[in-house]
């Protein structure tokens, strides 16, 4: 069975066209509209891949992010993150975070800026899951 | 130790006398005659002189007389013979201090002395007193002058134009400031023209009223009213005015008139709106960077989806031209092909539906660019409101025109409470209809992301007379209403409750057109209950 890669991202147009690029790379899309529904998700279909918006409603990427870091169960799932913030300002969120007490997490193992190219977050997607 | 002139043509009482006096502790010089005692006393101040009466040559009355002409403080205690009474009283009026009468003895003399001394302390202390009152007079009117000098100064180098006037109301002072305000000379003011020239209209009527004894119980002090006061060019200058009534007693004697100058302030004024506008700028471009973003990642993908479903479109357009239907009906069916063109089929439907998913995605994120840019226009440009005649009711009909469809697609009431008998105000009926478009829009928003579906919903457009030039629209919803946190940040930049559906600018460019007006809005919400929002619009004078 096709691996399941879990999209996180509150426009419906990302989801719509993440999941194109993973169904069109061989892998099954699952979909989440925020952090909360994404960490219920995660649970129930143990997804092999996760990309993640980070400012969304509700539940930001940022919370969902660290919850994923911080726990053995899914620590080892690799995430990308796809967001319109730059790579800089997230990676300062998350040391500001560090420093704040909170446990320390590695980055991500992948940062897309949004607009992505299909054909750079195809081959992520493949690179990862390999 | 005091010094003494003692004259007697008498050697013999010059002698005993010096003696006595010099053991006295008196510093004694001696003339033989009258006239030696005047060369004497010229060349030499002495205090006291002795002289005897009876002299031959220059007599004692004379020496007097010229002593006292010489230095009139001088003590002169004369000596007479025994009931002399005579010379006595002549030499008092002459201005001796004092008589002796022959034989004289020294108690008498020391008595007379002493008096003498007295009497010079006296007078000296007499004299410091004077000097005193004299010096303390010139001290105090020379405070007097530099204090009158001090405000004089300050009345003429203040930045502030200042106008006094007596109860006549004619012009006392006008100070550089106030020439330069109004644009006339100090000398055209205070010959030619009076209070009413300058003050603001109805203040220097009040004034008059209070000179008049008319208005007793008027305020004395007109304080800092912003107020404009025409100069001799015909230029209305703005000016913040303050007035105080002078008194005297309780009888008014005049009236004095602080112009503060506003125009540069506000010129300042306008820079800092322009400047508070740059930098709203520059956040919005920051903002609008993140949102474009999003817009071009929509527009990617859309693309991307449409592509791929050509391209698989055009590849099974090719292996189905290469399919033989020729043989298809008389042939036994071939299962395979048949299939093959089921096969095809099905992949063609989900390639037509992936297509339409595509250009969904291309038309709604080219309908968000347009919207944003559109927004952004409005919001940071300078664009002259066109104010004319306008019914107000025109426009709410339109924008209600305009939202039907929408509003039923979601199966919402729109309903209209407009009044009918209300007249035309002066308005720019662009700005205000994308106003209330605005509001509307929203308002069926709100109802739209509304999870109480048992709601009948509605949008309510009202319109009202305001005062009794003005008027007031409101746009009531029973939509999800806002919390107070939302409420808090309505009119921050970028800020939407509509994730990426809203540009987040809506409401500041409504805001803006309304203060454009001069007018207000007012939120009233509750979360799951609704939202009225009101805009209230002075009638602007034409």
């Amino acid at each position: 069975m096709a691996k399941k890669v879990l999209i996180v991202d509150d426009d419906v147009d990302v989801r719509t066209f993440s999941s194109s690029v993973v169904e069109d790379s061989g892998y099954k899309p699952e979909i989440a509209k925020d952090g909360e529904e994404g960490m219920g998700k995660v649970k129930e279909e143990k997804p092999a891949l996760i990309i993640l918006d980070i400012l969304m409603p509700k539940e930001s990427g940022i919370k969902m992010y660290r919850a994923l870091k911080t726990d053995s169960q899914f620590s080892d799932i690799p995430v990308i993150v796809l967001s319109g913030i730059a790579k800089r300002t997230f990676l300062r969120s998350q040391k500001a975070l560090d420093e704040f007490g909170d446990q320390p997490v590695p980055e991500p193992e992948a940062y897309l800026e949004k607009p992505v190219e299909p054909e750079e977050l195809g081959a992520m997607i493949k690179k990862l899951l390999s | 130790m005091s010094k003494l002139l003692l004259i007697d043509d008498e050697e013999g009482i010059r002698k005993v006398f010096s003696i006595s006096l010099k053991s006295d502790g008196y510093d004694v010089a001696t003339a033989a005659s009258g006239q030696q005692g005047i060369d004497l006393f010229q060349k030499e101040f002495f205090p006291i002189v002795l002289t005897d009466i009876k002299m031959p040559g220059m007599d004692g009355i004379e020496v007097l007389r010229r002593i006292k002409e010489i230095n009139p403080e001088v003590e002169v205690i004369v000596i007479t013979g025994h009931g002399d009474m005579e010379s006595a009283i002549q030499s008092l009026h002459l201005g001796a201090s004092d008589f002796i009468t022959k034989p004289v003895s020294d108690q008498l003399l020391s008595i007379a002395l002493e008096r003498a001394e007295e009497r010079l302390k006296t007078k000296k202390t007499l004299n410091n007193y004077a000097n005193d009152l004299w010096n303390m007079v010139k001290e105090k009117t020379e405070e007097i002058k530099r204090r009158y000098e001090f405000e004089d100064k300050l009345v003429q180098r203040s930045i502030d134009g200042i106008v006094a006037t007596d109860k006549e109301e004619n012009i006392i002072i006008f100070n550089p400031a106030a020439e330069e305000m109004f644009g006339y000379t100090v000398n055209e003011a205070k010959s030619a023209m009076n209070a009413g020239n300058f003050y603001p209209e109805g203040i220097s009527q009040k004034i008059s009223d209070v000179f008049a004894g008319k208005d007793r119980n008027a305020s004395d002090i007109f304080v800092g009213d912003e107020a404009f006061v025409s100069a001799k060019s015909g230029e209305a200058v703005p000016v913040r005015f303050s007035c105080a009534m002078l008194y005297e007693g309780d009888k008014p004697i005049g009236s004095v008139g602080f112009f503060q100058d506003l125009r540069k302030i506000k010129r300042l004024e306008k820079e800092l709106i322009k400047s508070e506008r740059l930098a709203a700028i520059g956040q919005t471009v920051a903002g609008l960077a993140h949102g474009v973003k999003n817009i071009l990642n929509g527009l990617k993908g859309g693309l991307y989806i449409v592509n791929t479903a050509l391209k698989k479109g055009a590849a099974d357009w090719a292996a189905e031209n290469k399919i033989d239907y020729s043989n298809m009906f008389t042939a036994p069916l071939q299962a395979r092909s048949l299939k093959r063109i089921i096969d095809i089929n099905t992949e063609r439907e989900r390639q037509q539906k992936k297509l339409k998913t595509g250009w969904e995605m291309v038309e709604r994120n080219i309908h968000k660019v347009s919207d944003l840019v559109l927004d952004l226009l409005t919001y940071s440009k300078e664009r002259e409101p066109e104010y004319e005649i306008y019914n107000p009711n025109i426009i709410a009909d339109e924008v209600c025109d305009l939202m039907e469809s929408k509003a039923k697609e979601y199966d919402i009431d729109l309903i209209r409470d407009i009044d009918r008998e209300m007249g035309e105000i002066y308005l720019d009926p662009k700005g205000i209809h994308s106003c209330l478009l605005n509001l509307v829009s929203n308002a069926i928003d709100a109802c739209v992301f509304d999870l109480d579906t048992q709601k009948q919903w509605y949008v309510k457009v009202r319109t009202r007379r305001e005062n009794k030039s003005g008027v007031e629209f409101e746009v009531i919803d029973n939509g999800c209403g806002m919390g107070e946190e939302t409420q808090s940040k309505l009119f921050a930049e970028f800020f939407s409750t509509k994730g990426t559906r809203g540009t987040g600018l809506g409401l500041l460019v409504t805001q803006k057109i309304v203060n454009e007006h001069g007018g207000t809005m007012d939120v009233v919400s509750r979360l799951g209950k609704g939202t009225t929002f009101t805009i209230r619009l002075q009638g602007k004078k034409v």
